[in-house]
């Protein structure tokens, strides 16, 4: 526990891939920082929608590889850099955070989370619903009762159904056919994301959310950050907002409300923030930070 | 700094920030899922479209591999696994704190890949883990092991208890889609046909103080090697496809692993000498032969025994140091005491070590019920 976050950033590009969206993001963070992509040590990708659908290796993996982090040793004395993916649609940032705070505690000194969603480009994808948004977030050791302090994750089974997204093969005239990405939300999916995401704020804050200066949540399913703040009865502006060109990120979602709460000042004023994630399952991710 | 003195993400016995203790670790349960049905290798190679001059079972050592049928998939595969895990655990469902999916292939409901939801709430739910933190990671055929080194650093810095990492491969449909346009030995798709179904799940939980445990995990990734296995959903077929360029994935884990398996060595206090039991990722046996006198020539030693599986199962892909494992657990071929070391390498390249003693878990495999 007790990770601090050193920077943030998000990229928004109408015609780039998730890979080239989650590289922007990365490089753009690093600058932010003042730091180099050699300096990382763990690289987790949150992102689902990638290019090609590719399955293997992990996307993390060419991400390094594009950012120039320790591509190979080239010597016994520098570090090099560990990538994988996470997969958890709206929440996987959350539990990426976590899974690197946890890194951040025993063995490393710097940890970037980075989360992009674009159309695959190479299948059929009717109706793909996600804005071409990558966003990256680098993480440092922290004190302890300051950074993220603690996280909570819940899944509610009984709501898998209402939101899948798979890729098929679908045969079109004997022997030809074509790769399909199929993305299925079913009604009432957002009215339950909204639910589910209640019922876990309080059982991890209880009633009161008085100590919460801001919510920082995932986008999606639209328009969630309003439906959410309505529920828990908060002031707009307890709740933080992307602007125009971030609309609709999935995964990187939480980063560009982060974001855009630090670029308005929000942050600054904020000592409590309670992180939202949400996605299908539906899973709900929460993550409590203390600014020092 | 704390990542000094390792080019590895490395967790061996002391933590580099804090100096305290942390709590060990041990594998408690190992858990196997294999379909029924077999594929022999002959039946494969006289199913290509082209007839390429192939003698794989030659060039692999993999005689057959096991393939799903209908009503088998990931899902299937994995909830299999760790149900067979949690038969050879003294723990309950209820008791796992998380659980992890680490499987490349997530196909339910025949070759339905999911992108969402994720994996692992739904084989929680399935085996009745309702109190588990379930996420799904993905690091190719790493993902296993990448697993396991996160579930330790929880039960390290005694956030949990216990954790499970479980994977269900359904895979056999690239083999499938690798006999219809192969054409030569030299194809780029050659690794395909030695993919095989199968799942598996490890439960690691906290041990007793003074009792044999997890030494050292550590793992880096290589990306100047990133491109040299792709895999993604095939134009031509269900399933996916895979290219591989199999000659320099061998060339580059071989030459670059030697530095980064002495850093897990040392960190564990042994040498490769010392181990008594090598699981490389299960690739073929020529493979695992050719590279383990490689690495053992830059080592200056070699192991006690090198572990190579692949006659029966082929490449499960994630699931391959713990379906050998259980298989040597069934076969009673540990003792208590034993030093193994689980090597994996993967596409990415990822690099990853996992050291530990085996303890009273051998006992608890190959009973006669």
């Amino acid at each position: 526990m007790g990770a601090l976050i050193e920077s943030c950033a998000t990229v928004a590009k109408r015609r780039k891939g998730a890979l080239d969206l989650a590289d922007a993001a990365a490089e753009a963070c690093l600058r932010r920082a003042g730091r180099s992509a050699s300096d990382v040590d763990l690289l987790i990708n949150a992102g689902v929608y990638r290019d090609s659908n590719l399955g293997e290796p992990a996307l993390a993996a060419l991400i390094q590889d594009d950012i120039g982090a320790n591509l190979q040793q080239t010597s016994r004395t520098a570090h090099g850099t560990f990538s994988f993916d996470v997969a958890g649609g709206g929440a996987g940032v959350i539990t990426a955070i976590r899974i690197a705070d946890g890194f951040l505690a025993d063995s490393v000194d710097l940890a970037l989370v980075v989360a992009s969603d674009a159309h695959p480009g190479s299948s059929v994808s009717p109706a793909f619903p996600f804005s071409r948004v990558g966003g990256a977030l680098l993480l440092v050791p922290g004190d302890s009762g300051y950074g993220f302090v603690d996280f909570r994750f819940d899944t509610y089974p009984e709501f898998e159904s209402l939101y899948s997204a798979y890729v098929e093969w679908v045969e079109r005239r004997p022997g030809h056919g074509e790769t399909v990405l199929v993305i299925d939300e079913k009604p009432g999916y957002a009215a339950r994301a909204v639910d589910c995401a209640v019922e876990s704020i309080r059982r991890f804050l209880g009633r009161s959310l008085g100590d919460i200066d801001l919510l920082v949540t995932s986008e999606l399913p639209g328009p969630f950050p309003d439906a959410l703040a309505r529920r828990l009865e908060l002031p707009g502006d307890r709740v933080a907002h992307v602007g125009e060109d971030r609309a609709g990120a999935h995964t990187a979602g939480v980063l560009a409300a982060f974001e855009s709460a630090e670029l308005g000042g929000r942050v600054a004023e904020s000592r409590q923030i309670l992180f939202v994630g949400v996605g299908a399952g539906i899973g709900v991710g929460l993550a409590h930070y203390v600014r020092p | 700094m704390p990542n000094a003195g390792s080019w590895m993400l490395l967790e061996g016995a002391v933590p580099r920030r804090t100096g305290i203790p942390p709590l060990p670790a041990r594998f408690e349960s190992i858990g196997a899922k294999l379909p029924e049905k077999r594929l022999a290798t002959a039946d494969l190679m006289a199913s290509t479209r082209h007839h390429p001059h192939i003698d794989l079972e030659r060039l692999t050592g993999i005689h057959e591999r096991r393939i799903c049928s209908d009503g088998e998939d990931s899902l299937t595969l994995a909830v299999g696994a760790a149900r067979d895990c949690l038969s050879h655990s003294r723990h309950a469902a209820g008791d796992i704190q998380m659980l992890v999916s680490a499987s490349i292939s997530k196909y339910r409901g025949g070759l339905r890949h999911y992108f969402e939801p994720p994996l692992a709430p739904v084989i929680a739910e399935a085996i009745g883990a309702g109190n588990a933190l379930a996420f799904d990671i993905s690091n190719a055929c790493a993902g296993m092991m990448t697993g396991v080194l996160i579930v330790r650093n929880f039960i390290r810095r005694g956030v949990i208890e216990r954790g499970m990492v479980v994977s269900g491969e359904y895979i056999s449909a690239l083999g499938t889609n690798a006999a219809r346009e192969i054409r030569s030995v030299l194809g780029k798709q050659l690794a395909s046909l030695t993919l095989g179904d199968a799942g598996a799940a490890v439960i690691v939980e906290r041990a007793p103080a003074g009792e044999p445990a997890i030494a050292v995990a550590g793992f880096t990734t290589l990306p100047a090697y990133s491109r040299l296995c792709i895999g993604s959903p095939s134009d031509a077929g269900p399933g996916a496809s895979m290219v591989t360029n199999a000659r320099k994935i061998h060339k580059v884990a071989v030459a670059d692993s030697p530095p980064l398996l002495e850093e897990a060595l040392a960190a564990s206090g042994l040498d490769f000498g010392q181990i008594d039991h090598v699981i490389p990722h299960q690739t073929s046996a020529r493979a695992i032969r050719i590279g383990t006198r490689e690495i053992s020539g830059a080592l200056g030693v070699a192991p006690r025994h090198v572990v190579s599986n692949v006659a029966e199962f082929g490449n499960t892909a994630s699931t391959t140091h713990f379906v050998a494992l259980h298989k040597y657990l069934e076969e009673g071929r540990f003792q208590k005491g034993d030093k193994v070391m689980l090597i994996s390498f993967a596409s990415g390249l990822e690099v990853g070590v996992v050291i530990f003693e085996l303890d009273a878990m051998v006992d608890r495999y190959g009973r006669v019920d």
